[in-house]
Parts: structure tokens; sequence; C-alpha cells
């Protein structure tokens, strides 16, 4: 009898995170095993304990939300996931290790475009993180990211473009053609942590120009 | 430029530090079967005084360089990651020679960032060699974190 290779069960089981909201995935091969059920525990890198996570044992689904247990940003982590078959078949599997200041992605900004007859303004709002600070205020991206910053494009029919940035969060972009339209695109950067968003993108068509000349 | 309390130190960009670590860094993490270990552990590294920080950064750099990454660079072949390996110790080298930790500040600064020091030495002393040289160039990122709160752009 030779022994089935447990091991084929379980793949992929790692962190995906983004703007420090850290979820926990795997795959399994085959994709689905009828009755097949997953259990998640984690720990802190230095630490000997590994802690159950509530809410993610003997699931079915291929997912579990650690941004709780993994918020601190100075600490290191691990997780693993145990897949267990109807047959009783086991095996776990654990991730690499784990930061969030390092690994968590930048999603693009939230922004409001604004137009004028020859101006559009850009009001960029803070992002809001899970992460919480001592006194337990929820920290935004720029708390975070000391050096965080925002780059700002205005492309004017494809082949122009104007450019802003800093760390404010209110732009205009002047001295624009009435009733045209533009496309703007902002992005946050993180130059220490070589991180970069993808941008939030506005189409926006200046007013008319009602003035008598 | 990097600013250890008393100790300026110009020409070094962190974010490169970063990305050649990045480069190496899933590889030995991963040949790092104790997770229960943690040789940079929150005692040597948490609340360090600016008057500390010159004193610890240079023990901890000269450590890296003499202990660590010497004794690691067959291995670094092995895996071929000479280019990005070269990178930091190259500037490791580089902030250590810049680095004059002041000969009359309190004794007692210098004393407890050897105290500090200390802790990350013995722990690495008590792991089997080839364990422990892998388990410290693991935990370049953890240093490098450390690094950047002393970081201005």
């Amino acid at each position: 009898h030779i022994a089935e290779d447990s091991s084929e069960l379980l793949q992929h089981v790692k962190f995906q995170s983004s703007n420090f909201e850290n979820i926990l995935t795997w795959e399994s091969e085959p994709e689905s095993i009828p009755g097949m059920v997953y259990s998640v525990e984690y720990k802190t890198y230095g630490e000997t304990q590994w802690l159950a996570k509530a809410g993610c044992q003997q699931i079915t689904r291929k997912s579990c939300n650690l941004t709780v247990e993994t918020g601190n940003l100075t600490e290191l982590y691990y997780a693993r996931v145990t897949a267990v078959t109807p047959g009783g078949r086991s095996t776990t599997k654990r991730t690499e290790r784990f930061n969030s200041r390092q690994h968590t992605t930048i999603r693009p900004p939230d922004v409001t475009c604004i137009p004028t007859v020859r101006s559009i303004r850009m009001t960029i709002h803070p992002t809001l993180t899970p992460v919480h600070s001592g006194d337990g205020h929820r920290l935004t991206l720029e708390e975070i990211f000391q050096d965080l910053f925002y780059h700002l494009e205005l492309h004017v029919n494809g082949t122009y473009q104007m450019h802003l940035g800093g760390k404010q969060h209110e732009y205009e972009f002047s001295g624009l053609t009435p009733d045209t339209e533009f496309l703007g695109s902002i992005a946050i950067l993180v130059p220490t942590w070589s991180k970069e968003s993808a941008p939030y993108v506005c189409r926006v068509t200046t007013l008319p120009d009602r003035t008598w000349t | 430029e990097f600013q250890f309390g008393p100790c300026q130190v110009e020409g070094v960009a962190l974010p490169r530090l970063w990305e050649a670590f990045r480069t190496m860094k899933d590889t030995v993490q991963a040949q790092d079967n104790i997770t229960s270990i943690r040789l940079l552990q929150r005692e040597v590294l948490q609340n360090v005084s600016d008057a500390e920080s010159c004193y610890l950064i240079h023990d901890l750099l000269k450590f890296y360089l003499n202990t660590v990454f010497k004794n690691y660079h067959r291995k670094i072949v092995e895996l071929k990651m000479l280019p990005s390996f070269s990178t930091l110790a190259n500037n490791f080298l580089f902030i250590t020679s810049k680095l004059q930790p002041s000969k009359n500040e309190t004794l007692s600064a210098s004393d407890s960032a050897h105290r500090r020091f200390l802790l990350f030495k013995r722990a690495f002393k008590q792991l089997e060699i080839e364990v422990a040289l892998t388990k410290a160039f693991g935990e370049v990122d953890i240093l490098l974190t450390w690094m950047g709160k002393f970081y201005r752009l």
C-alpha cells in the first residue's frame, strides 16, 4: 500500500495584504474535495505558542481574515493551515514570515475631482487603516508611512501632461481650456518601502465658458 | 541620511538596502524553521535612546560584517544571490566606517547599548552555527526596520 502524498491537499498558503488588511489564503489540489475542512493557527515570530484562530476552525472556505491578529506593525508573524479529508488524511503548511508594513500593498487613494471653467480641483481623502495607535484611534496611511506623498497627473488630449505632487490633500490644475475632457490620475508613493499604489483615475470635463467676450 | 544620535551617516539610500534584502529574504527565511526563536528580540531594539543608538548600530553592523556575512558568504554563493548580498555588505561597511561613537559620551549610554547587543549575541551563540547564521541573516529586515527610525529622506 503506497501512502498517498497528503501535501498536495494544500498549496500556496500565504498572506494577501492590502492597506493593512491581512487575509490568509490557500489552495488545494484537486480544487475541492467534498467534506475537506481547514483549521488556521498563527503565531508571533519568536514566540513558542501557536494560537488557534477563532472563526477559522474546521471551515470549508479557503481564506481567513487575520488582520487583527497580525496588526502590530513591529512584529513578524507566521500562520499555518491544517487540511483534513473526510477519510482522515491531513497535512499542515505554513506561510513565509510576514510583517504587514513590509508586505502590504497600497490601494488607490479616494479622490474627488471637481471641474470649474478653467481648472480642475482634486481633493484627496486620507485612507484609514485597520491599524490602531496606542490610544486606540485608527491610523491613516500617512501616519504609518512618514514619507508617503501623492503624485498627480492630468492628461490633455493623450499627449500633453501636467504634474503635481506633495503631501497635502488639496491640488488644482489651472489654466485649462473650457468645455474640454481631461483624464486625472492620482497615485500614492512610499519611497522608503518602495511602495506605489495603482492610480485612481477620474475623467472630467471643464465647464463651458458662458461669459460674453 | 542616517542620524544615530550624535552620529550622522550620509550617502546611503535605505530603500536600496531594502531592495537588496527583499530579493534574498524569502529564500533565506524559508530555510529558518525555528519560528520560536528571534535573535533581534524586542529587548534589543525597543526604546533605544538616541545616545545609545550610535553604539548599538556600530556593534550590530560590525557583528553582521565580521561574523554573519563573513561566514554566510559561501551559502549566498550557493544560492546565487551575490549581487544583492554585496550591495548590503558594502553599504553596511560604509555605514560602519562613518560611525564614530564618541568616547566622552556618558558611560551609561554605551553600557546600556552593549547590554542590548550582548542579548542578541548570546541568543546567536546558543544556536548551532549554521542555524544561527541563517536566522541572523533572515532577520536583516528587523534590523533595517529599526534603522529606518533614524533615517531622513
